[in-house]
C-alpha cells in the first residue's frame, strides 16, 4: 500500500490509541494496510501504530495472522513439473506451428 | 540471463536462430510451465499456454534486444497470452474486488483462522484439504488479481517486476495483490478446515 499518512498515523497522538476501543473504523484502517505491513513497506511510525493496535485488538491480531498464513502458504505451494516427454513434445509442436506459418 | 541481440535479417527467424530458440526453450520452459500451471490450475491448459508463449517468443526473438531480463520478457508474453485465453471452465465471473467486501462484519468473521498452529508451511500443506482449498481459492480469483498474486507471492517477483509484466504501476500492483490476498484468506478461513494429520499422504502436488 502507499506510504502516505492515513488516519492510522493521524490517530497517533490520540490517547485512545493506547487503549483498545474496538472502533470498527480503526480496524478497517488497519485492514487496508495489512499487506504493506506484512511486506514491511510501511514507515516505522505506522508499523508501531499497527503493532500497538494488534496488541490491543484480538480480532485484528487473528486477522493479520491468517493473512500472513495465506501469504506463507502461497509462497510454499509446490508446483508440478514437466516430464522430459512433455518438454520434447511441446518443443516439436511449437516448431511445427512456427514453421508452418 | 541476457540473450545477445540477434542479427536482423529478412529471413525467417527459424532459419537463423534455431540454436537460440532451443537455448531459450531449454532454459525457461520449466519456469513458464510452473507459472502457467499456477495461472491455469491444471496441466492441459498450462501446456497450451506454454506453447502459445514460446510460439510468440519464437516470432519475437529476432526483435528481442535484451533490454529486459529474458524471464521478464517471457512472463510478459505468457501473461498477455493468458489474458487472451478463453475461459474453458465455468467459474467466478471476472469482476473487480472491492476492499469493502473483505471487511469482516462480525466478530466470528474476523476471527476465522487457517490451521497452521506450530506447523511449518510445508507441514501445513501436507493437509490435502488445505492444499486443495488454497488451489481452489486462487483459481476462483478474477484473472488479473490471480496474476498479481501468482507473480508476487508464488513466483517471488518484486512489485516493480510484476508492474513491468502486467503494465501497471507499483501502487496498482500492490492494490491488486492486497485484494487477492484478502480474497484467498477469506476463502481459506471460511472453509473451516480442520487440522488433521495426514503427513504421510505423500504427493504434495495432487
Amino acid at each position: 500500500m502507499t506510504k502516505k499518512k492515513t488516519s492510522v498515523s493521524k490517530k497517533r497522538s490520540e490517547p485512545s490509541s493506547h487503549h483498545h476501543t474496538h472502533g470498527q473504523s480503526h480496524c478497517v484502517d488497519i485492514l487496508r494496510q495489512l499487506s504493506a505491513y506484512i511486506d514491511d513497506e510501511l514507515p516505522s511510525d505506522i508499523c508501531r501504530e499497527i503493532r500497538r493496535h494488534l496488541g490491543a485488538c484480538p480480532n485484528c491480531e487473528v486477522f493479520v495472522a491468517s493473512l500472513q498464513h495465506t501469504v506463507t502458504l502461497c509462497r510454499h505451494r509446490p508446483a508440478p513439473q514437466l516430464t522430459s516427454a512433455d518438454r520434447a513434445n511441446m518443443r516439436h509442436a511449437i516448431l511445427d506451428v512456427a514453421n508452418a506459418q | 540471463m541476457r540473450t545477445p541481440a540477434p542479427k536482423k535479417t529478412s529471413e525467417h527467424p527459424a532459419m537463423q536462430e534455431p540454436d537460440e530458440f532451443d537455448r531459450l526453450y531449454r532454459d525457461h520452459v520449466d519456469l513458464i510451465y510452473r507459472y502457467a500451471h499456477r495461472l491455469c490450475g491444471e496441466a492441459e491448459s498450462a501446456k497450451d499456454l506454454v506453447q502459445e508463449t514460446f510460439l510468440n517468443a519464437y516470432k519475437g526473438l529476432k526483435d528481442f534486444r535484451g533490454e529486459a531480463q529474458v524471464s521478464t520478457w517471457l512472463y510478459t508474453i505468457a501473461s498477455r497470452a493468458c489474458m487472451r485465453m478463453r475461459r474453458k471452465r465455468k467459474g467466478q465471473p471476472e469482476h473487480e474486488l472491492s476492499l469493502d467486501e473483505f471487511v469482516p462484519t462480525s466478530e466470528g468473521e474476523f476471527r476465522l483462522q487457517i490451521p497452521m498452529d506450530g506447523l511449518s508451511p510445508e507441514e501445513a500443506l501436507q493437509n490435502k484439504e488445505l492444499r486443495q482449498a488454497l488451489d481452489q481459492a486462487i483459481e476462483k480469483l478474477p484473472r488479473k488479481y490471480r496474476m498479481a498474486l501468482v507473480l508476487r507471492d508464488m513466483e517471488g517477483l518484486s512489485a516493480k517486476e510484476v508492474g513491468t509484466i502486467m503494465g501497471l504501476n507499483e501502487r496498482a500492483v500492490k492494490s491488486r495483490l492486497h485484494r487477492a490476498r484478502l480474497f484467498v484468506r477469506r476463502e481459506l478461513s471460511a472453509r473451516g478446515i480442520t487440522h488433521h494429520d495426514d503427513h504421510k499422504s505423500g504427493d504434495l502436488r495432487s
